[in-house]
C-alpha cells in the first residue's frame, strides 16, 4: 500500500549524492558545506526552523490528558471510568472540580458545547493553549487509508501493522512500518534539509535513545547526551601518556572494517570522535537563562535541544529535526498515582522549552509536538487502562495556530452498537483515529518547507488522504 | 553453490531421519527378536553389501577440518547415541567381532558398527538392510567439535558463547573435557548459593536506617558477583539470557513492592533454577512470580464488573504471547514468518485473543497469608514493613476475583465456569504447545548467545530440539542450550571467516569478560558492584534486571537504520544501544575500572553510601593481573594472551600487530616498576576491549 515513488526529482537525486558524501566518508563530512552548492538549497532556507518530537513511550492515556470537561461529556467519562469496587480498584476518572484551572478556552467553541481540560498537572501547557501558543489535535493515530469501524472489523481496508503492540506502534508512528523499519518521517524530512545545512550530520539529532524517526535515506540520527557530546577521554587525557599511543588508539577505534558489524560500530565511533569537539565547542558559546525543572529527564533533554538550537549559527544549521522522549506511560496499574507525575514532567519540560525558544528569539521557528505508541482504552481495568489506538496530541510553538482544537472530538462511548456515538472506537473505547499520522506529519512538514510534490516521499500513505474529512493540511500551522 | 547444496542435503537428511524413525517403530519388535546382539548379523560382518545412505546419520563430510585425525569408533558411537536416541537406545557397550567394532541397541533393535573405517547400520532403522552411513573420517566435523578442543582459541571462543568469557582455568578445563563433556558437567552442576540467600547473609534483610527494603538495586550485587565469579557459569549465563526474554524491571516495581531488591534476586534465582528444567515449568514460575505480577499487573488483576464497566487488565495476556512465547506472526520451524497467498506474514493472534486470555490471568495477588510484618521502619514514619518471604511464594489464586466467563483464544475454548487453576493450566499448555514457541524461543536464545541474525537452518535445528529433545520431550531447556552451543554454526570455523556472522557483545558481557579473564574479586567480599547511570560520560546503558520496559534493552527484531544491516534486513539487537554517546561512554567506563578495578564507596559496609559525607571510595572489585605482569616486556606474548582470554583469539594478526606496535611506544621492560606495568597492562586491555574485533563476537 506504500506509495513510495522512486526518486524523480533531480534535486533530490543530487541531495542523495551529496548526502552520501556528507555522511558516509571518514574525514570529509563535517566541514562539507552543502549550502554553498546552490543546487542543493532544498528549502531555500535563509531562516532557521526546527521540529521537535516529544515521544511519550508506553502509550499515554489520552482520556486523562485531554479530559472531557463539559458536563455531559464528563458525566459519561466519569461513569465509564468509575471501575467499581474491589481491592485494587477505584475510579480512575479525574473529578471535574480538579480541572477548572487547566480548562482549555478555545477561540471558537467546539460544536455541541464540547469542552476539554488538560490534566490538572498540566498547567503550563494549558496556559500555552489559552494564550494561543499551543493547539490540540484530537484523535490522531496511524491509518493506511480512512477507516470506519465497520471496515476495521470486516477487514475491508488495509490497517496499520501490529496494532496495540508497543514496539510496533512506536515504529509505525515514527515510520509507518512495524519494528524493523529503517526510515522515519523525521529522517525523510531531514533528507530534504541536508542541503540547507552546513553540517549535514547535525540535521537530525536525538537527545534520547535510538529511534527510527530520525533515519532517512541519507539523513541519519546523531545522538547527543543531555550533557553534550560524549568525548573519548583516553584520546585526550593522560591515560595513554605518550601522544603517539593516544593517536594510535584513536586510529584503531575508527578503522573501516571488512566485517559488517565491526564496520558499522566503528562508523558510529568515527562520527562520535569527529563531531565531539565541534558540538561541545559550539555549546560552550551558548548561554541560556531560561530555568528548566530539575529531576525531570525530559526537561534535561529539551534543555540540550535548546542549547543546540542556540548553537545553530556556529554549527551552520538552518533546518533541524530533534527527538526527545519520556518513558513510563504504560499505566495498566496505578494510573491515578503515577500519571500525574508523568504529565506534570511533560508540561513543565515543554513549557520551559517554549520559554527558551522565546529567549532565543525563535519561538515562531521551533515547533514541538507530542507523539506516543497509542492511546488507551476508555474502560478501566480497575486501576489503569489498556492498549488503544487513536490519541490526542499537543503542538506547541509561536507558528502554531493555537488556542484551537483540530480534528473531531470523539464521542465518549464504549458501546458496541450501530449508533453514531459508537462509531469512533473499536471496543472498550479504543479510539479509531479520525486523523492519520500522515496528515499530522504532513502539516508539520509543510510548515518546515516540504512541497506538496515531495510529501509522498516523506509520508508514504499521504496520497490516500485528502478532502474535507481527511485534509492533508490540518491547519494547525501558520503558513 | 556449495551452500545451496548443503541446504538441499540437510532437507533430505531431515526427512530421512523421520522415515527412519517411522521404520524403527514399525519393525523394532520383529527384528529385535532375530538378533539380541551377542553375535553380529553375518551381513554386517561381511560389510560388502552395504547400501550407501550418508543421510541416515546426517554426515556432512565437508572436509573443513580434514587435517584432524578421524574419530575413534568409540567416539562415533557415543556421539550417535546422544544425537539419535530414537535409533540407538539404551546406551550399549562396545563389542568386537572379526574386525567389526559394533554396538547393539536392545531398545530399538539397531546395530551400529565400524569396519575398515566404514560406518555400518542394520536394523529397523534401515528396514533390515545393511547401510553404509559414510566413512568414519567424514564425521570429524560433526563429532570433533563436540568432543575435542584443538586449541586455546577454540576453548575460549566456546567459553565466550557458553559462559561469561575465558580464564586460564576454564580454558584448561574445556580442553580437558571437550565441549560436550564440559557443558554436561555444567548442566549437572547444582545451582550455587541463591541470590536471595546471599543477600540475607550480607545482612540486607535487617531493618536498619539504611532502609534496604526500599533498595531496587540490591539484586545487582549478587547478580554481578555471579556474572564475575560463579562456578555455575553456564547456568548464570543462561539466566542472564532468559532475563532478557522474561523481562522484569526492578526499578519500575520498586514503587509498588517492599523489598524490590529481594524480588529481583528471587526472580533471577527462579530463572537460574528452572532454566535447566522445562520451558513449561519456567513459564508457569515466571507467570506467577510476584515480581512479574507487579511488573505486568497480574497482581491484583480482577474479573470484569459489568455494573461499573471494569474489564480485566490485558497487560500480561498480551505480553506473554507477544514477548514470552509465540510472537506476533505465525512462524516456520526456522523462525521465518509464514506468509499468506499475498506474501504477507499472518498474525498469530488478534485483540479478541488478548481480551479472552486476559480473563485467565484474573484472580491473582501477592500471597501474604500467615506472614506479618517484620517490624517498623527504623526511620519516620515508622510504618510496618512486610515480611519479605511473600516474594518467595507464587502469587495466590483468589477464586472470587477470577473471571468465570468462557475464554476463547488461539483456537482453544475454556468453558465458562472452569476453575481458575485449570484455566491457567490450559492457557499455559496452549502457549507452550503452540508451533511458534520453539522457533520463537530458539531464535532469540541464539541471538543472546551466538549470533544476531542467525541462519534459519540453525534456528530450525535448535527449534527442533525444543519440540523434541530426542526422547519425546518438548521444552527441555538443557537440550535447547546444548543445541545452541554445540551446533556447527557456533562451533564450526565458518563463522570466523564470514563478514556478517556474530553479534555485538552486550555491555554487561564486556564487563563480565574482563572480570572472568582477570579473576576479579571483591576484596571486602561485599560485591557492591552496581552499574549506575549517574555519569552520562561513563555509562554502560545496561544493568541486570533493569531494562527500561518489558521490551528489554534491545529488541530481537531491531534493525539499525542507516547501516548495512538495514540494507540487508539483518537484525542486530545490541546495536539498539549503539550511538555516538554510548560508544564513547563505554570506553570511558572501561578506563575507569581497568587500571585498579572498580572503586566502591565504603566497601566494607552493607548497602549504598547514604550521601557524599563520610564516604570513602577505594578499589574493591579488583583484577589479578599477575599473569600479565609476567609478560610485560614481551609485548607480543602479552597481546596474544589478551587476544585469547578476551577475544577468543578473534583479533586478526593485523590488529594484534597494530596493538603491539602501539604498546611498544611505552618502552617498558620486564624490570620496570610495578605501577608502570599496571598502567601498561591496563592500556593493553583498553586497546583490546575497544577494538571492533573484540566487540563483535564471532
Amino acid at each position: 500500500m506504500h506509495l513510495m515513488q522512486p526518486d524523480k526529482h533531480s534535486r533530490r537525486a543530487f541531495l542523495r549524492r551529496s548526502g552520501h558524501l556528507a555522511l558516509m566518508g571518514a574525514a570529509a563530512p563535517l566541514g562539507l558545506n552543502l549550502a554553498a552548492m546552490g543546487e542543493a538549497a532544498a528549502f531555500n532556507a535563509n531562516d532557521y526552523k526546527a521540529l521537535v518530537c516529544v515521544f511519550l513511550f508506553g502509550g499515554n492515556d489520552h482520556a486523562n490528558t485531554v479530559v472531557a470537561y463539559d458536563n455531559a461529556s464528563h458525566t459519561d467519562y466519569a461513569r465509564i471510568r468509575a471501575a467499581g469496587a474491589g481491592t485494587a480498584a477505584g475510579s480512575i476518572a479525574l473529578q471535574r472540580s480538579t480541572l477548572e484551572a487547566t480548562r482549555l478556552r478555545p477561540l471558537a467553541p467546539l460544536p455541541g458545547g464540547v469542552e476539554y481540560a488538560l490534566h490538572p498537572r498540566m498547567t503550563g501547557l494549558a496556559g500555552l493553549f489559552n494564550t494561543g501558543r499551543a493547539a490540540v489535535q484530537l484523535n490522531v493515530g496511524p491509518l493506511v487509508v480512512p477507516t470506519t469501524r465497520q471496515q476495521y472489523f470486516s477487514g475491508a481496508v488495509p490497517l496499520p501493522p501490529k496494532l496495540f503492540s508497543h514496539n510496533d506502534q512506536q515504529s509505525v508512528w515514527q515510520s509507518q512500518e512495524a519494528e524493523g523499519s529503517s526510515r522515519g518521517w523525521g529522517g525523510n524530512i531531514g533528507d530534504l534539509a541536508l542541503g540547507s545545512n552546513g553540517n549535514a550530520l547535525f540535521t537530525c539529532i536525538s537527545v534520547t535513545g535510538n529511534t527510527v524517526f530520525l533515519a532517512g535515506r541519507d539523513a541519519l540520527q546523531y545522538q547527543c547526551s543531555t550533557a553534550g557530546a560524549v568525548p573519548v577521554k583516553a584520546t585526550k587525557d593522560q591515560f595513554f601518556y605518550e601522544p603517539a599511543m593516544r593517536s594510535a588508539f584513536a586510529e584503531m577505534i575508527q578503522q573501516p572494517r571488512t566485517h559488517m558489524l565491526e564496520n558499522e560500530y566503528n562508523r558510529v565511533m568515527r562520527r562520535s570522535l569527529g563531531a565531539e569537539s565541534q558540538v561541545n565547542g559550539a555549546l560552550a558559546g551558548v548561554t541560556l537563562g531560561t530555568a528548566f525543572p530539575s529531576a525531570n529527564p525530559l526537561a534535561a533533554q529539551l534543555r540540550m535541544v535548546a542549547r543546540l538550537i542556540g548553537a545553530r549559527n556556529t554549527l551552520g544549521m538552518k533546518r533541524q529535526v530533534f527527538m526527545v522522549s519520556l518513558g513510563g506511560f504504560d499505566l495498566h496499574d496505578d494510573m491515578v498515582g503515577r500519571q500525574p507525575g508523568q504529565l506534570g514532567q511533560v508540561s513543565e519540560a515543554i513549557s520551559a522549552f517554549y520559554q527558551a525558544t522565546v529567549e532565543l528569539g525563535l519561538s515562531d521557528k521551533v515547533t514541538t509536538f507530542t507523539a506516543s505508541d497509542f492511546g488507551r482504552t476508555l474502560t478501566s481495568n480497575g486501576d489503569g487502562t489498556d492498549h488503544g489506538w487513536g490519541s490526542h496530541h499537543i503542538v506547541v510553538g509561536g507558528a502554531v495556530r493555537g488556542q484551537t482544537f483540530y480534528g473531531t472530538p470523539p464521542p465518549i462511548s464504549t458501546g458496541d452498537t450501530g449508533a453514531p456515538q459508537d462509531q469512533w472506537h473499536i471496543g472498550q473505547g479504543r479510539l479509531l483515529p479520525s486523523t492519520s499520522v500522515d496528515q499530522f506529519g504532513a502539516t508539520l512538514a509543510k510548515w518546515f518547507g516540504v512541497s506538496a510534490g515531495e510529501m509522498g516521499e516523506i509520508l508514504p500513505n499521504i496520497g490516500n488522504f485528502g478532502g474535507n474529512d481527511y485534509p492533508i493540511d490540518l491547519g494547525f500551522m501558520a503558513a | 553453490m556449495q551452500a545451496m547444496m548443503g541446504e538441499e542435503h540437510e532437507e533430505n537428511s531431515r526427512s530421512g531421519s523421520v522415515q527412519a524413525t517411522g521404520a524403527a517403530m514399525a519393525t523394532a519388535a520383529l527384528l529385535a527378536a532375530c538378533g539380541g546382539g551377542d553375535t553380529p548379523p553375518a551381513a554386517m560382518l561381511d560389510g560388502r553389501a552395504a547400501v550407501s545412505k550418508p543421510e541416515l546419520l546426517e554426515v556432512q563430510g565437508s572436509g573443513a577440518r580434514r587435517s584432524l585425525a578421524a574419530p575413534t569408533p568409540d567416539q562415533l558411537m557415543d556421539w550417535a547415541e546422544r544425537q539419535f536416541p530414537h535409533l540407538f537406545a539404551p546406551s550399549a557397550s562396545q563389542r568386537v567381532a572379526d574386525g567389526l567394532v559394533y554396538r547393539f541397541y536392545s531398545g530399538t533393535g539397531n546395530y551400529l558398527g565400524v569396519r575398515d573405517g566404514q560406518v555400518l547400520l542394520l536394523g529397523p532403522a534401515t528396514g533390515g538392510q545393511l547401510v553404509n552411513a559414510g566413512q568414519l573420517a567424514d564425521f570429524v566435523d560433526a563429532l570433533v567439535p563436540q568432543d575435542r578442543v584443538d586449541n586455546d582459541e577454540d576453548a575460549a571462543r566456546f567459553l565466550h558463547h557458553a559462559a561469561f568469557g575465558a580464564s586460564d582455568t576454564d580454558i584448561a578445563s574445556v580442553r580437558q573435557k571437550g565441549y560436550a563433556g564440559w557443558l554436561e558437567d555444567q548442566l549437572n552442576m547444582p545451582m550455587g548459593q541463591s541470590k536471595w540467600d546471599w543477600l540475607v547473609s550480607q545482612g540486607y534483610m535487617t531493618l536498619t536506617d539504611r532502609q534496604f527494603f526500599f533498595f531496587n538495586d540490591l539484586c545487582q550485587f549478587p547478580v554481578w558477583r555471579d556474572l564475575m565469579s560463579a562456578p555455575d557459569m553456564v547456568r548464570q549465563r543462561w539466566a542472564l539470557a532468559l532475563s532478557e526474554l522474561f523481562v522484569i524491571s526492578v526499578p519500575s516495581i520498586g514503587g509498588s513492592l517492599n523489598w524490590p531488591g529481594f524480588a529481583g534476586a528471587h526472580f533471577w534465582d527462579t530463572l537460574a533454577y528452572h532454566g535447566f528444567s522445562n520451558f513449561r515449568t519456567l513459564l508457569e514460575a515466571v507467570t506467577l512470580h510476584p515480581a512479574m505480577g507487579a511488573f505486568l499487573n497480574t497482581r491484583g488483576n480482577q474479573k470484569e464488573d459489568p455494573a461499573s464497566g471494569r474489564v480485566p487488565d490485558e497487560n500480561y495476556a498480551r505480553e506473554v504471547m507477544q514477548l514470552f512465547t509465540i510472537g506476533l506472526h505465525d512462524l516456520n520451524l526456522d523462525g521465518t514468518p509464514r506468509l499468506n497467498a499475498n506474501g504477507q506474514p499472518t498474525d498469530s493472534y488478534g485483540q479478541s485473543d488478548v481480551t479472552n486470555l486476559a480473563r485467565v490471568f484474573t484472580g491473582y495477588d501477592l500471597d501474604f497469608r500467615g506472614l506479618g510484618s517484620v517490624g517498623n521502619s527504623p526511620v519516620p514514619p515508622y510504618y510496618s514493613i512486610q515480611d519479605p518471604r511473600y516474594l518467595q511464594r507464587p502469587m495466590q489464586f483468589i477464586a472470587e476475583r477470577h473471571s468465570t466467563l468462557e475464554k476463547r483464544f488461539l483456537g482453544v475454548h475454556i468453558p465458562a465456569g472452569t476453575p481458575g487453576p485449570e484455566a491457567l493450566r490450559i492457557a499455559l499448555d496452549t502457549l507452550f504447545n503452540h508451533p511458534n514457541t520453539g522457533p520463537f524461543f530458539a531464535r532469540q536464545m541464539i541471538q543472546r548467545l551466538v549470533a544476531s541474525h542467525p541462519d534459519p537452518d540453525y534456528v530450525a535445528r535448535v527449534a527442533a530440539k525444543f519440540n523434541d529433545n530426542g526422547a519425546g520431550v518438548r521444552g527441555d531447556l538443557k537440550a535447547v542450550l546444548r543445541a545452541i552451543l554445540l551446533d556447527k554454526a557456533a562451533r564450526g570455523p565458518a563463522g570466523l571467516y564470514s563478514r556478517t556472522f556474530g553479534k555485538l557483545r552486550e555491555p554487561i558481557m564486556r564487563i563480565a569478560n574482563w572480570a572472568r579473564a582477570f579473576k576479579v574479586r571483591s576484596l571486602a567480599s561485599t560485591w557492591k558492584f552496581n552499574v549506575g547511570n549517574w555519569d552520562t560520560e561513563a555509562d554502560l546503558q545496561q544493568y541486570p534486571l533493569a531494562a527500561p520496559s518489558v521490551f528489554n534493552f534491545f529488541r530481537p527484531g531491531y534493525v539499525p537504520p542507516s547501516t548495512e544491516m538495514a540494507t540487508q534486513g539483518a537484525t542486530a539487537p545490541e546495536f539498539q544501544l549503539v550511538s555516538e554517546s554510548s560508544v564513547s561512554a563505554y570506553i570511558n567506563y572501561l578506563q575507569n575500572i581497568v587500571y585498579q578495578g572498580a572503586w566502591i564507596g565504603n566497601p566494607a559496609e552493607a548497602g549504598f553510601p547514604r550521601d557524599n559525607l563520610g564516604v570513602t571510595y577505594m578499589p574493591d572489585i579488583v583484577p589479578d593481573y599477575s599473569a600479565e605482569f609476567a609478560l610485560v616486556g614481551n609485548t607480543l606474548l602479552l597481546v596474544q594472551r589478551l587476544n585469547i582470554l578476551l577475544a577468543g583469539g578473534q583479533l586478526s594478526p593485523a590488529t594484534q600487530d597494530f596493538i603491539v606496535n602501539a604498546l611498544r611506544i611505552d618502552r617498558i621492560r620486564a624490570d620496570s616498576p610495578d605501577e608502570f606495568k599496571r598502567i601498561h597492562v591496563a592500556r593493553a586491555i583498553l586497546f583490546v576491549m575497544a577494538s571492533a574485533e573484540y566487540l563483535i563476537q564471532k
